[in-house]
């Protein structure tokens, strides 16, 4: 019996309310309907993501590299991992990545503040602030390239204007990280600053008027009546903060390609390089399989704090 | 394996000439007779000289005309092509389709993907018109393809440059340090080179291990069957060693593409370049004639000369559809006449013997250095495994920032050759 079949009898208008009340669709509603409607994304999401997720773990047991018969390996590739010392930068980096990739929230939140004054002009002000976010991240890899040229780029220009040698950050196996997550917070802090634009224009009225009642002024009305209201947009920017940082991938590969020599690669890079270069599948998804290893703690998290947030909220 | 998703990057590019193709083969459809429908090919190519891919088109056009098959041209980018290529040769190859000789070329013939082609060398009788660039395409005494222009690598200087300092094109080891430090006093910087891409940094070590060991021991190694550990490359990693001591080269060479790094020489601002002749498309057409070739130094007692010279070329899916088709447009795609065409703006050299060299000063001092070169290599990354290049490409680009890391280094490369060769 299905919902068509109910559907049928009630078209065939044949029975009262009675039957009606009693028919399998009546009595079985309360489950069905929603499990009609979660049948398609359920579908597509196990057929994109959940098989996928399992392949990619199953690749990463064997030795394969794209055409032939892949042999099985068992955790060998996990064991080539520990001793890698490319592996070990490109962890590094990642965590290099995800502390800096902190900043993002605050400084979104402090431009946020300063756009959100009544001013004239603050609208101009604003759109600007909107640039980076309009921008293809490609773009801002290759605009962030040509800044940093150590001959012909703006940093060497200033350096050279006070008569010193700019630094090739790029070529710097020490600095070229930071140089990219600076390249690549541009966006990242103008995309916390949209969402916290957002979060300031649905702040209560009533909350705020009764904390001026109350004689709160500056700082303490900020920290004490506006803050707590932008809680949830605060916590959504982390959290996309902390993913955009773990799946950093193209800033890398047109600034640095990993370079120079891997100096500057991350673990989705790496995956990239080792699955697509060097012909080796199952390397690349170990790699690939720590990374979601990673994730999974931060969206477990993620998960947790949602449902806690919708049980306070019921 | 089954349930892997495949996809082919495409360029945009690339893209508008599929729809392009389609739209072309369906007009075709329309129009011929039933008998003509199966004769349609296609070639995936990757040419990055818009002039080259216009007179490939004509060539494609012109056949078209003459057969009445159709022949969709998909050409891709270069770069994207190296990685499109695994994936289309085993879900969807085209009937033609345009890779590299060599290693490179091998890996997919030992995987079953390259067409056997010797009949077609039998029936164009193409033995006797390569020569020994037969060997190229050759696995055991089979040929996988056709072996197109050729890249030769050596040191390139600006003669206006060289005139103005009076200083003379190095012939050996010593020649080199001299015009190094005459360069250098120059206010020039001596070598030229841009390692971001890596691959320059490999032409270095090449170069050396050719001159020093010798081209049996060099391609030993790219086969795996020789440690990188080995006593007998100390000597080129100390050679190498003293050029980086000397601060020969461009500083900051990581940040820069190989092309970055030519307009510095394009500028006179560095003195020498070691690279493949494709640099000359780096250079103003209306200075082509300042620019000179000569091969690397000789070093030491080594009297024979082994040079770097890689060979593209042009090839049949094993999985194709249109095998014969294909194998009558390559034939006619090799006729000397259009062969000599398309490799002309590339100023790559021809590997059939009939084809007129175009009478350039450039071309003549290529083939004449061709000529006197007693073996050849194609280049690191052709050459030894992928999976080991991609280790030895970026080995070389640290040892030429970081020379004093040298056994670490090598150590590496050692554990990668254990495990790619499984030696």
């Amino acid at each position: 019996m299905n919902a068509l079949d109910a559907v049928e009898k009630r078209a065939l208008g044949g029975s009262g309310p009675t039957t009606e009340a009693a028919g399998p669709w009546r009595s079985n509603r309360s489950w069905l309907t929603p499990v009609l409607f979660l049948v398609p994304g359920t579908f597509l999401f196990l057929l994109i993501i959940v098989v996928p997720i399992g392949q990619s773990l199953w690749i990463s047991l064997h030795d394969w590299d794209g055409f032939e018969q892949p042999v099985w390996l068992g955790l060998d590739n996990y064991r080539e991992l520990l001793g890698d010392p490319q592996f070990t930068t490109a962890l590094r980096n990642n965590v290099i990545w995800l502390v800096l990739f902190m900043v993002a929230p605050p400084a979104g939140l402090a431009i946020a503040l300063m756009l959100n004054q009544a001013i004239r002009g603050m609208r101009i002000a604003k759109s600007l602030f909107f640039i980076p976010l309009v921008l293809a991240p490609v773009t801002v890899g290759v605009v962030f390239t040509w800044f940093y040229d150590p001959t012909f780029g703006v940093l060497a220009l200033v350096f050279q204007a006070f008569g010193a040698t700019g630094p090739a950050l790029l070529s710097d196996e020490r600095l070229v990280t930071f140089a990219v997550v600076i390249a690549a917070l541009w966006p990242q802090i103008a995309f916390c600053m949209v969402l916290f634009l957002a979060g300031l224009n649905n702040l209560s009225e009533d909350v705020l008027s009764a904390g001026r009642v109350d004689g709160a002024r500056g700082w303490r009305l900020f920290w004490h009546v506006v803050l707590p209201q932008l809680r949830q947009v605060g916590f959504i920017a982390v959290v996309i903060t902390v993913i955009g940082a773990l799946r950093s991938f193209d800033m890398i590969a047109v600034m640095t390609q990993g370079g120079p020599f891997g100096s500057s690669s991350v673990l989705a890079y790496l995956m990239y390089e080792q699955a697509i270069f060097s012909y080796r599948f199952g390397y690349g998804a170990a790699i690939a399989s720590v990374l979601f290893l990673i994730m999974a703690v931060f969206i477990a998290w993620y998960l947790r704090r949602m449902l806690r947030l919708e049980r306070e909220a019921a | 394996m089954p349930g892997i998703t495949r996809y082919t990057t495409m360029s945009r590019r690339g893209l508008l000439h599929t729809a392009g193709g389609l739209g072309l083969a369906a007009g075709a459809l329309r129009g011929a007779p039933a008998l003509a429908q199966s004769r349609a090919i296609t070639v995936i190519a990757d040419q990055s000289n818009a002039e080259t891919r216009a007179i490939f088109a004509e060539i494609a056009a012109a056949y078209e005309a003459d057969t009445g098959v159709s022949v969709t041209v998909n050409n891709m980018d270069h770069e994207a092509h190296k990685t499109a290529i695994r994936s289309y040769l085993a879900a969807s190859p085209p009937d033609v389709c345009f890779w590299f000789s060599g290693n490179r070329m091998r890996a997919f013939v030992e995987r079953g993907l390259f067409d056997d082609i010797s009949d077609l060398f039998e029936r164009e009788n193409y033995y006797d018109v390569l020569g020994t660039s037969t060997e190229t395409v050759s696995v055991g005494d089979r040929q996988f393809g056709l072996p197109l222009g050729g890249t030769l690598w050596g040191l390139f200087y600006r003669k206006d440059v060289f005139a103005e300092q009076g200083m003379t094109p190095p012939a050996d080891w010593d020649g080199l340090l001299a015009t190094c430090e005459q360069a250098r006093g120059a206010g020039l910087t001596p070598m030229t080179l841009g390692t971001k891409e890596l691959w320059p940094a490999a032409g270095w070590f090449d170069h050396l291990n050719l001159r020093i060991n010798g081209l049996d021991r060099h391609m030993a190694l790219m086969r795996g069957e020789m440690s990188y550990l080995d006593p007998s490359l100390q000597p080129v990693f100390d050679h190498w060693q003293d050029l980086i001591e000397r601060e020969i080269f461009t500083p900051n060479h990581t940040s820069y593409s190989w092309q970055q790094a030519a307009s510095f020489f394009v500028r006179k601002q560095s003195a020498m370049f070691v690279l493949g002749n494709f640099m000359t498309r780096a250079f103003p057409a209306e200075e082509k004639d300042q620019l000179a070739f000569v091969p690397f130094p000789r070093i030491g007692p080594e009297t024979r000369r082994y040079e770097e010279f890689s060979v593209n070329s042009v090839h049949i899916p094993a999985r194709a559809q249109n095998k014969d088709v294909a194998r009558e447009f390559l034939a006619y795609f090799y006729r000397p006449e259009n062969l000599g065409r398309f490799l002309r703006p590339d100023g790559n050299v021809p590997p059939r013997h009939d084809i007129p060299v175009p009478d350039d000063p450039m071309m003549r001092s290529l083939v004449e250095a061709l000529r006197n070169a007693d073996g050849t290599a194609q280049f690191y990354d052709r050459d030894t495994d992928p999976d080991m290049a991609q280790v030895g490409l970026r080995s070389f680009q640290e040892f030429m920032v970081a020379p004093d890391r040298r056994d670490t280094i090598l150590e590496r490369m050692e554990a990668a050759r254990k495990r790619v060769f499984r030696a």
